[in-house]
């Protein structure tokens, strides 16, 4: 497997819980080491070249965040952090302490595994590679657009998608963060007046998130701004 | 186009109404007044009757005329009363018979210039009232003397002796008196009786002044003999010769009537008139003659004939002399009845063709009453703008302007008050019959266009009442108290109050001072009685004044401590139970509402410690949810992760895949619940962080349906939506938004009956704006059940896959963003409605 070999360390005072999660990243190829607190999470980090960290926030001897805190000041592997806190401000607490994700427990497993490939991906070839951009690709986390080839990279890969779907990718990608509403995507992207365009323009957003976001339920990027209408959320980008 | 083609069809039928009203009525009216007396409006046949000699004015006079010809003939007593209808002759009448009377009042004078030497210069009334005034002074002067009799020492002789000359000098008195009476009448009768050859001269005289209009032939016959006619066309024998039917005529007469001095014959266009009909004279009958059984002539007119002949077509007969150069107009009086016939005649076909014109319209009209109708509207539309006051002073000066009318006309007609003419006519009768009868004769001398005006202004009156409910709403008066009112409430109640204690002590001021006045003003003259009655006036003023200003000044200490008193109310209801602050809260000891305030200080102690308390344990359950939250999620976390393995297992046997499958399905609805329980305890506890902003609410419903389409699509129900295309603007968190409608049709599939449809609508009404969701209950609908509590279901048994907390969380997101949130149940609908104020922007 491609995967082979990438250490990966899981935190968790739930040994079941670390258990779970270990046989789910064996499965994906990863190499697993197991920490039940935050010391020793420390100690497994000095040792071995761990790529990547899957840390619980509510542990004994010493806490997640105050853990995560302490990876940050030596390395700059990718940390996810894994909460029964789902709150929103839960996870701006944790992003900003140093997190690149956090997932929410109960998480899905399969999306768990996608965030851990999709952060590895970046910290081990785009991170570095792609470090500048060039002026005809727009970057927006971990979504890239090429405007000449017309061509959406999601995590350094090519994602397939229709004339439409591109067309509206090109719309978003273009403008982070703004806002459009269903009639101006439909006229921008079908070149006709907008009737009853809710519908026709939900149904190809809902196929683009299934092909691009890591879990369709929960869109991180193409997003509803409820009662107004469609955005692409721009991706604060982690110093 | 559409509307303006609408709007003129409106004005056209207007139109046509208001002229076929204004004609009708108006040719009504002019008919009315016009008509001859005593032919119904109905007989339109009689109305266009073009032969004058058949109207009751050619009748009567022609009756009158031969009345005066027969005076004439026989020369009797009422040559006197044939003054009045010829002018000329009247006046030299007169100026003799006055000439006449006064050779005899002067003898008169004479005569009583003999017995009352006192008395020359009065006229005998004058004389009579004089002695009738000293009759009544003997009367009082003897009851005098009767009272000023002394009872303790009567001089009877003395007395009767007094009595005794006085009554005979009152019976001389009354015996003059009757000789005078006497004396008079004797006067009276002789001035009106005329000797032969005087009414020979009167008869002659008459005679001359009518001979020459030629209008009117006569022949008057007495014994035999003609002595006045003014043609010598007319027969010369006592009796008619009808053997050929009718007796001929000269050139351009076709009437005659001939009295051969018991009954009257009249002959018209050759047929003879039957003018007695059954013989007896009645009120109703045409003709004015003697001859009928019950109205004869005397035997002195026995012996004379007269021929009358009337000419088809009056002209008038005109005589100029010139030596002294002056035109003399006979009477010519059937001229003038028939040119007045002739142009009343005239007048009437006009107005008949005028009504039939307004009845045309009328009928036109009436098939054009749709569009009349909103025109009439549209006019009250008009004059619902139009201030009530504006209103009634147009409509005052309207009927002032007809009242006018009526007293200007009723003066020109009858010269003297309306009252007085009803009194005149009618004596004190006022029966139904009278009054119709009058008002009838007072109607038709008004002129048409005060009818119109009349009716007119009534259907404005009308047209304004009909349409206009509550006219009042739209005046002046309404607006000012209005806006006072607006004014007064924005204010304190201190200042409140302090104006109407003003308003109450400058009231009693003015009256104090009034009542000073009018004291002052009636008791000028009265020296005595002034300080009597000023001095308690002024003292109870002052009195009333003084107490007035203790009220006062205590009800304002009351006014503010009430202000103060509202004012800590309603911060304790804003939320605030903080210690009272400032002195003007706190309560001052000795103060009327002290009592009440020390009351209201108890609630709120009680109630800031029961809020606290409920704020701790509200915090506290929020607390205990979340941990309890977080520590079901951790082993849940283990129980899905496992389960995902379990079901990438293979080779496992089938029925443990199933086990598996019921694992994966309750752990992912425990897995809900648990987010679901933590989300509506966060929002029922007001921790609930809230994004508001302006979004389209009909967007954001059709956005939610894009979203959930799916779903929809795979579920038994059909969506049927009425959302307005136009933005509704709200204020609110788009995200919970979402999610209250993501649970409301969620709960319509879930729980709608198969097949049915669920009804998603959006409505603005004013400044609100209403979703609704109307779904067929699969089960049946408990009215009692509160579907909005937390783990209610519409299946108690709780075996479906909801969490129990669907509506619960709708309504709180909904409350959290500032909506209502309604549900209700209608037989088998559950409708949940969903209301925002709409943003004006």
């Amino acid at each position: 497997m491609k995967n082979m070999g990438e250490c990966i360390l899981v935190v968790d005072d739930d040994r079941e819980i670390v258990k779970a999660i270990s046989i789910l990243l064996e499965n994906e190829g990863y190499e697993v080491r197991k920490a039940y607190d935050g010391l020793q999470a420390l100690d497994i980090l000095a040792q071995e070249p761990v790529r990547l960290v899957l840390i619980d926030v509510m542990m004994p001897k010493l806490d997640g965040l105050s853990a995560v805190m302490r990876i940050r000041e030596k390395q700059n592997i990718p940390i996810i952090v894994l909460s029964a806190k789902s709150e929103d401000s839960d996870k701006v607490l944790g992003l900003s302490m140093g997190a690149d994700d956090y997932v929410a427990k109960p998480y899905n497993p399969q999306e768990l595994a996608a965030r851990v490939k999709s952060q590895l991906r970046r910290y081990t070839s785009l991170g570095d590679i792609h470090a500048g951009s060039r002026a005809c690709e727009l970057k927006n986390g971990r979504l890239l657009y090429n405007t000449e080839e017309k061509t959406l990279y999601a995590d350094g890969e090519p994602v397939k998608l229709t004339a439409t779907e591109t067309k509206i990718m090109d719309l978003f990608m273009r403008n982070p963060g703004r806002v459009f509403p269903a009639e101006e995507i439909y006229r921008r992207v079908w070149g006709e007046e907008a009737y009853a365009s809710e519908n026709t323009v939900m149904v190809h957003i809902r196929r683009i998130r299934e092909k691009l976001e890591l879990n369709p339920k929960e869109p991180e990027y193409i997003k509803v701004v409820w009662g107004i209408g469609y955005k692409m959320e721009k991706q604060e980008k982690r110093n | 186009m559409d509307t303006k083609w609408k709007n003129r069809k409106k004005g056209i039928s207007f139109l046509i109404f208001f002229l076929g009203v204004t004609l009708t009525l108006g040719s009504i009216i002019e008919i009315l007044s016009n008509k001859p007396s005593g032919v119904p409006v109905w007989r339109l046949d009689l109305l266009q009757e073009d032969d004058y000699q058949q109207i009751g004015s050619f009748r009567s006079y022609i009756a009158d005329r031969l009345e005066s010809f027969l005076i004439m003939a026989v020369g009797g007593e009422g040559l006197w009363d044939l003054s009045g209808y010829w002018g000329e002759f009247s006046e030299e009448y007169w100026e003799e018979y006055s000439q006449f009377q006064e050779a005899t009042a002067a003898e008169d004078y004479a005569q009583e210039g003999e017995t009352s030497d006192a008395l020359p210069s009065l006229s005998e009334g004058e004389l009579v009232s004089y002695l009738q005034g000293l009759i009544d002074l003997q009367d009082i002067y003897r009851n005098m003397l009767n009272d000023s009799l002394d009872p303790e020492n009567p001089d009877k002789d003395q007395l009767n002796h007094w009595k005794e000359i006085l009554n005979s000098y009152r019976d001389e008195l009354n015996s003059y008196q009757e000789t005078l009476n006497a004396s008079l009448g004797s006067q009276r009768r002789k001035i009106k009786s005329l000797t032969e050859q005087q009414r020979q001269e009167l008869a002659q005289k008459y005679h001359d002044s009518i001979k020459e209009d030629k209008n009117i032939l006569y022949s008057i016959r007495y014994d035999g003999k003609t002595l006045y006619s003014n043609s010598d066309l007319l027969p010369e024998e006592d009796s008619i010769s009808t053997a050929d039917g009718c007796p001929i005529l000269p050139e351009g007469y076709n009437f005659l009537l001939y009295f051969d001095g018991e009954r009257a014959r009249i002959f018209k266009d050759g047929q003879e008139i039957d003018v007695y009909k059954d013989g007896y004279y009645r009120d109703e009958s045409d003709w004015y003659l003697p001859g009928y059984s019950n109205f004869q002539a005397d035997d002195t007119v026995k012996k004379a004939a007269v021929y009358i002949a009337a000419a088809e077509k009056p002209v008038p007969f005109n005589k100029t002399f010139y030596e002294n150069g002056k035109t003399k107009l006979y009477d010519s009086s059937l001229y003038w009845i028939y040119t007045n016939f002739q142009y009343r005649l005239n007048k009437l076909q006009k107005c008949l063709a005028v009504l039939a014109a307004g009845l045309l319209l009328l009928t036109v009209s009436f098939f054009l009453r749709k569009s009349r109708r909103e025109a009439a509207r549209s006019i009250a539309g008009f004059q619902a703008k139009i201030w009530l006051e504006c209103k009634v002073l147009l409509f005052l000066g309207l009927y002032y302007t007809l009242y006018m009318i009526f007293v200007f006309v009723i003066t020109d007609s009858y010269g003297y008050s309306l009252w007085e003419e009803w009194i005149y006519t009618y004596e004190y009768s006022f029966t139904a019959d009278s009054l119709v009868r009058f008002s009838q004769q007072v109607g038709s001398s008004l002129p048409f266009q005060f009818w119109i005006m009349l009716f007119w202004g009534l259907w404005l009156l009308w047209n304004d009442l009909k349409y206009n409910k509550k006219p009042w709403r739209c005046s002046l008066a309404a607006r000012l108290s209005a806006a006072f009112s607006a004014k007064e409430l924005k204010q304190p109640l201190s200042r409140k109050m302090s104006r109407r204690n003003l308003g109450l002590l400058l009231g009693t001021a003015l009256y104090g001072t009034l009542l000073t006045g009018i004291i002052i003003l009636s008791g000028r003259h009265s020296r005595e009685d002034f300080p009597v009655l000023l001095i308690p006036a002024i003292a109870a003023t002052a009195l009333f004044l003084a107490l007035q200003f203790m009220a006062g000044k205590k009800n304002m200490a009351d006014a503010r401590d009430m202000e103060a008193l509202s004012r800590r109310i309603a911060r304790i209801r804003s939320g605030d139970y903080g210690e009272a602050q400032g002195d003007t809260e706190g309560h001052i000891p000795g103060r009327d509402l002290e009592s009440v305030m020390e009351q209201l200080d108890d609630i709120r102690h009680g109630m800031a410690n029961a809020v606290d308390e409920q704020m701790k344990s509200e915090r506290m359950k929020v607390e205990l949810i979340a941990n309890v939250s977080h520590d079901i999620k951790t082993p849940l976390t283990s129980i899905i992760s496992y389960v995902e393995f379990l079901k990438q297992e293979e080779g496992l046997p089938e029925h443990v895949r199933d086990y598996i499958k019921i694992l994966d399905e309750k752990s992912q609805r425990l897995k809900n619940m648990v987010q679901d329980v933590f989300a509506v305890s966060k929002a029922a506890s007001g921790e609930l962080p809230i994004q508001m902003e302006a979004l389209d609410f009909g967007k954001l419903l059709r956005q939610t349906l894009a979203d959930m389409e799916e779903q929809i699509q795979s579920s038994p129900v059909t969506f049927r939506t009425d959302l307005p295309d136009t933005p509704v603007q709200i204020m609110a968190d788009g995200q919970r938004l979402y999610r209250v409608f993501q649970n409301l049709f969620q709960n319509a599939i879930k729980y709608s009956l198969q097949g049915s449809r669920v009804y998603v609508t959006l409505k603005t009404d004013g400044c609100l704006a209403v979703a609704s969701v109307k779904n067929t209950s699969l089960q049946e609908p408990d009215a009692e059940k509160d579907y909005t509590e937390r783990f209610a279901r519409g299946d108690s048994s709780r075996t479906d896959g909801g969490s129990g907390l669907g509506l619960s969380i709708a309504q709180s997101f909904t409350e959290a963003c500032g909506g209502t949130f309604s549900w209700r149940t209608d037989a088998d609908l559950f409708v949940v409605e969903v209301t925002f104020r709409v943003l004006q922007s």
